[in-house]
């Protein structure tokens, strides 16, 4: 039988009530079966729609497109101009996962790296890691074949990446797209994982000897480049530092 | 000027981008589809960038659920779309099959009521049988973990309103899922 109290439980559960009444009718529910039991189907029900119900991640087509279309919006007159100079960066502490997570990384990185800080190649590649991102160009080959991928690339570099297919290892290709990184036309191969974009970057380093995998962070973005055949290969992703390294791996190995 | 355009995109892509995911999975919930979905929160971020001045303080996830809910109902209106079969207070639900469950009296079992042993198709497509609002709200309050204030502003209902909706959608999400638990023991599942 429903017990009086039973009212308040949706309150207690959502976090509603004051201190003192939460504290009373804590209180209540462990001494009354109706109520705990009632308060556990609640929280079950919670649970099952934390855990269970299906979440829909934004697609990063969508992020590129609102990137793309906010920069040919036309910019009102500033209301209170420069008066949010100092951005709430605590804000981002709870930054959403996946790719909007990753975007705001970039955001940040371009807020922080104007003018950009500390030189050399790994700058570049996060630089243009960063641009694959924001702007409306990510691949320009988007398919999951790397039998298309490769040709493709190969047809307008003087470097012929290897293109693994690594879908099964949980690294899906995304497409290719042709770059410019520090002087040197560049192959950009593009995985994901999860929602994490992975740019393979490689381009002809002839003459120059073999070097193993090595690992950095840059900037909040993972990096991994080894050299082989007389290809340099740079991996960025914002992906965890040993999952890139897997990636890594595979691609070098295998 | 572009100096300035530069930085204020920069810095709504700062606050605003985190939360895509969250704008995306509350209107491919309303929208139940994918690209209806993404055409509603693009035109919610490129209307909420063009308001940004006017987010002062605040909670900018609550903001811009805010402005992709409106979204959605502009959208839906538009598009004379079955999706916008908001119940409002009436508590009679348009879709089929839901009336006689919301008021049906099933006898309250919390024993039946294990909701964790659900997978997660089933949940997902009981969610989808409900009204509009009730699934919104089942969404705000127990994803996205907005407060009963935060869930008035972004619906724009009283907190009155609020807490009695959520109530029923709770009720009619449970009798969706005693009925399917009962239909599961009938089919010897």
């Amino acid at each position: 039988m429903a017990c009086d109290h039973a009212g308040l439980l949706p309150l207690l559960a959502d976090g509603e009530l004051g201190a003192a009444r939460r504290w009373l009718l804590s209180r209540h529910v462990a001494r009354c079966a109706a109520c705990a039991a009632a308060m556990e189907e609640l929280q079950s029900m919670r649970t099952a729609l934390r855990t269970r119900l299906v979440q829909h991640r934004a697609p990063p087509e969508l992020a590129a497109r609102i990137g793309a279309a906010l920069a040919h919006e036309p910019v009102p007159e500033p209301v209170r101009p420069a008066r949010q100079s100092s951005v709430r960066f605590a804000s981002l502490g709870f930054a959403g996962s996946g790719l909007a997570g990753a975007l705001a990384g970039v955001a940040l990185t371009l807020l922080v790296l104007r003018p950009p800080a500390g030189g050399g190649m790994e700058s570049a590649v996060i630089g243009s890691h960063v641009r694959s991102l924001m702007a409306q160009h990510l691949t320009d080959v988007a398919t999951s074949d790397q039998h298309t991928v490769k040709p493709w690339l190969s047809a307008r570099l003087d470097v012929s990446p290897p293109v693994r297919e690594l879908a099964d290892q949980g690294f899906p290709l995304v497409g290719g797209r042709l770059d410019y990184i520090d002087g040197h036309p560049a192959a950009a191969v593009v995985y994901r994982h999860a929602q994490h974009v992975i740019n393979l970057f490689a381009w002809a380093s002839p003459g120059q000897p073999d070097a193993p995998i090595r690992t950095e962070t840059r900037q909040g973005f993972n990096l991994v480049t080894w050299r082989t055949d007389g290809i340099t290969f740079w991996a960025v992703s914002d992906l965890e530092a040993d999952q890139l390294g897997r990636f890594a791996r595979l691609v070098h190995g295998g | 000027m572009p100096v300035h355009q530069d930085d204020r995109r920069r810095r709504f892509e700062l606050l605003a981008l985190p939360h895509l995911d969250a704008a995306y999975n509350l209107a491919r919930w309303l929208a139940g589809n994918t690209a209806d979905a993404e055409d509603v929160v693009q035109e919610a971020y490129l209307r909420a960038y063009r308001y940004f001045d006017a987010f002062h303080d605040g909670n900018i996830r609550v903001w811009l659920l805010t402005i992709v809910r409106n979204c959605f109902v502009t959208w839906a209106k538009e598009n004379r779309s079955s999706r916008l079969s908001f119940v409002a207070e009436t508590p009679v639900a348009e879709a089929a099959g839901v009336e006689e469950i919301l008021w049906g009296t099933a006898p309250r079992d919390p024993e039946a009521l294990l909701l964790d042993r659900i997978d997660s198709e089933t949940l997902s497509a009981l969610m989808q049988r409900l009204p509009a609002d009730y699934r919104e709200i089942l969404l705000l309050r127990e994803v996205e973990d907005l407060s009963y204030k935060e869930i008035a502003t972004v619906t724009g209902a009283a907190i009155g309103t609020v807490m009695s909706r959520l109530s029923r959608a709770r009720d009619a999400l449970r009798k969706l899922w005693m009925q399917q638990a009962a239909k599961e023991t009938a089919d010897g599942v």
